[in-house]
């Protein structure tokens, strides 16, 4: 035997008490993992959704609330387009509607001669031509979902469009969205002369500072704006901060509420074996090895909570992103630093619960814990 | 020979002073003694013994164990497993550990190995006739075969001081003087000193010296020679 059997026949002792302390301990885990992901998830999708459409950089609202908030003026393009280097500058109205009052979907708006209507990989129809009324370009997992084809009909933003093709993209966040010209989409939402963003192209080849030059003389091209990467475009948005602290808050709370059960629970255990505790004391064991006998207990319920958690958590995130209201904005990711701040939480909340449990074990003289029988 | 035990003037109040269980209780004993402490019940043997093992803390006067005033749990444990074993009326095996782990579980906190302590166990398995036993649970053992892995397991540490109380209270005559015969036995083979609190006669007969309680304190001290010493080479 080692010093870890006692602590194992004694939660396997009480198995069902054990079971549900892991469980919440693992539900706790769950909770923040899934949360983080699909906060994560949300930016990141935005992030590579832009990316893919084949811009360099970004020009936005400094710090804009969310998504479609950021208003960029449409006078703003013909200075970027100025800058050397840039080879083509695109402005992009953004918009988040529901398709037929049913998917979420995103609406981008691109001007009749965007650099962006090149790239695109139609996989049915063709991009839109002069003298369309209302056409739409379909993400292609949108259009399968609405079981739309070409010259169906579609109701965004609660104009009917007229689908005239189907593109297929990489990241999920394109292959749910509705592409359609930028005059339509504008007078729906009442915002002439305005963009969301500007796309911004760069001059092939890129070299390696190409980047860093060209953002330096755009953000004097545009001063008070925001210009970055996808990425540092995805960063700067406010609501994914919003999202972030409610995720950690709401996770801290839960990480808590963990803390607490495995405390109530090894209460209980210490407890029920009080008499227990009084023999190993009458044995010679020593308040410190007591103490960790407890702890070791708390730690190993913890642990098992915090791998079950973890994937409870994955699990939850990828149903959660399955729904309705998530399905085509979320893609849940989870990177491994969030997986290990579950563990270090773990880590210090099981045992830090299992600490007062085990300072009492201690604490009792052995002749009162014998006399309990 | 010299002195392992002593208790100068020790007292132990319960409910902060109502219940006075021991009261001025001077004793002295060598480390080659056997003990019986007898009297009625609830005169204050338990709360003695317990003064005596630290398992319990005196209201006043002092305990000294080998001549040092032991001080605070954890001294008191070091104490214990090192030098004490006990032999509980109920024997107090825990039930989740089979017989060989219930032995392995005092040896946890003095001998170093997982492996020592299994061969270590093992052999005391054997010494006492349960070597067939050694995993099997208390529960599954018969009365005197948890006796004896009770009686195998206080003497696991090859303490100074084997204390018992009433080991034989709930036993029949024949099995009663088996479980004397076995303790007799650890005081000649490992020459241990031998404490035990009994009201039984026939059991205080056996031991080398008497003390009688009665109302938390000593009436009587006397010694006799019933139980041979140990003998040089065991
Ligand atoms: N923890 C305690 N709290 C209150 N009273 C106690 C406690 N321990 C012992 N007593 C009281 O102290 C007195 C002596 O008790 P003790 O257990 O030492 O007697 P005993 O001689 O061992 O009796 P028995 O032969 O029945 O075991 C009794 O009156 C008992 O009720
Ligand atoms: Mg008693």
């Amino acid at each position: 035997m080692t010093e870890l059997t006692l602590p194992l026949r004694g939660l396997l002792a009480r198995p069902l008490r054990t079971l549900l302390t892991v469980l919440g301990i693992a539900l706790a885990v769950a909770g923040f993992v899934a949360l983080t992901g699909l906060t994560a998830g949300v930016q990141h999708s935005f992030a590579s959704g832009i990316d893919e459409n084949g811009a360099d950089l970004v020009v936005s609202q400094r710090a804009a609330f969310n998504l479609v908030s950021s208003t960029v003026p449409k006078a703003l393009g013909s200075g970027l387009s100025a800058v050397p280097n840039v080879e083509a500058v695109s402005g992009v109205l953004l918009n988040i509607t529901t398709a037929d009052d049913n998917a979420n979907i995103v609406m981008a708006g691109w001007p009749s001669d965007s650099f962006l209507w090149k790239d695109m990989h139609l996989v049915a129809g063709r991009i839109p031509a002069p003298g369309d009324q209302w056409p739409v370009i379909l993400g292609e997992s949108i259009a399968t979902a609405l079981d739309k084809r070409v010259g169906d009909t579609v109701e965004l933003q609660f104009q009917p469009y007229q689908i005239v093709g189907i593109a297929s993209f990489s990241s999920v966040l394109n292959q749910n969205s509705a592409i359609v010209p930028l005059e339509g989409l504008q007078q729906l939402l009442s915002r002439e002369d305005v963009f969301t963003l500007y796309e911004v192209r760069l001059k092939r080849p890129l070299e390696k500072n190409d980047i860093a030059v060209a953002r330096t003389r755009l953000i004097a091209a545009a001063p008070g704006f925001a210009v970055g990467d996808t990425e540092q475009f995805a960063n700067s948005i406010r609501i994914f901060d919003l999202l972030k602290a409610i995720a950690q808050t709401i996770s801290l709370v839960v990480m808590a509420m963990a803390s607490v059960a495995v405390a109530n629970t090894l209460l209980m255990a210490v407890n029920e074996r009080t008499f227990e505790i009084g023999v190993l004391a009458a044995l010679g064991w020593s308040p410190r090895r007591i103490l960790r006998l407890i702890l070791i207990e708390g730690v190993i319920m913890s642990a098992a909570g915090g791998v079950i958690g973890i994937v409870l958590g994955v699990l939850t995130m990828q149903m959660a992103a399955k729904t309705n209201f998530a399905a085509g904005l979320i893609v849940p990711y989870l990177s491994g630093w969030s997986i290990a701040q579950a563990l270090i939480f773990v880590f210090i909340a099981g045992p830090l619960g299992a600490l007062y449990p085990a300072w009492r074990a201690t604490r009792l003289l052995p002749a009162d814990a014998l006399r309990r029988i | 020979m010299s002195l392992l035990v002593e208790l100068s003037n020790v007292g132990r109040d319960f409910d902060g002073g109502r219940i006075v269980a021991v009261d001025g209780v001077s004793l002295a004993i060598e480390d080659d003694e056997t003990v019986a402490i007898v009297g009625r019940s609830g005169s204050g043997k338990s709360t003695i013994l317990n003064l005596v093992c630290g398992l319990d803390r005196p209201t006043r006067g002092e305990v000294r164990f080998e001549g040092r005033a032991v001080n605070g749990r954890a001294a008191w444990a070091a104490v214990r497993a090192s030098r004490i074993g006990i032999v509980f009326q109920n024997f107090f095996l825990l039930q989740s550990l089979s017989a060989r782990e219930n032995i392995e579980v005092a040896l946890l906190g003095n001998l170093g190995g997982a492996r020592q302590r299994r061969v270590r166990a093992l052999e005391l398995l054997a010494h006492f006739g349960l070597a067939e036993r050694a995993t099997l649970l208390p529960a599954e053992l018969s009365g005197g075969e948890r006796q004896r892995l009770a009686i195998a397991r206080a003497l696991a540490n090859r303490p100074k001081l084997l204390v018992a109380d009433e080991p034989t209270g709930s036993l029949d005559v024949q099995t009663s003087q088996s479980v004397m015969g076995i303790i007799g036995n650890a005081h000649r083979e490992f020459g241990t000193a031998v404490i035990v609190v009994t009201h039984d006669e026939d059991v205080a007969a056996l031991c080398g010296r008497r003390v009688e309680i009665s109302d938390g304190r000593i009436r009587s001290d006397s010694r006799t020679a019933a139980m041979p010493k140990p003998s040089a080479n065991p």
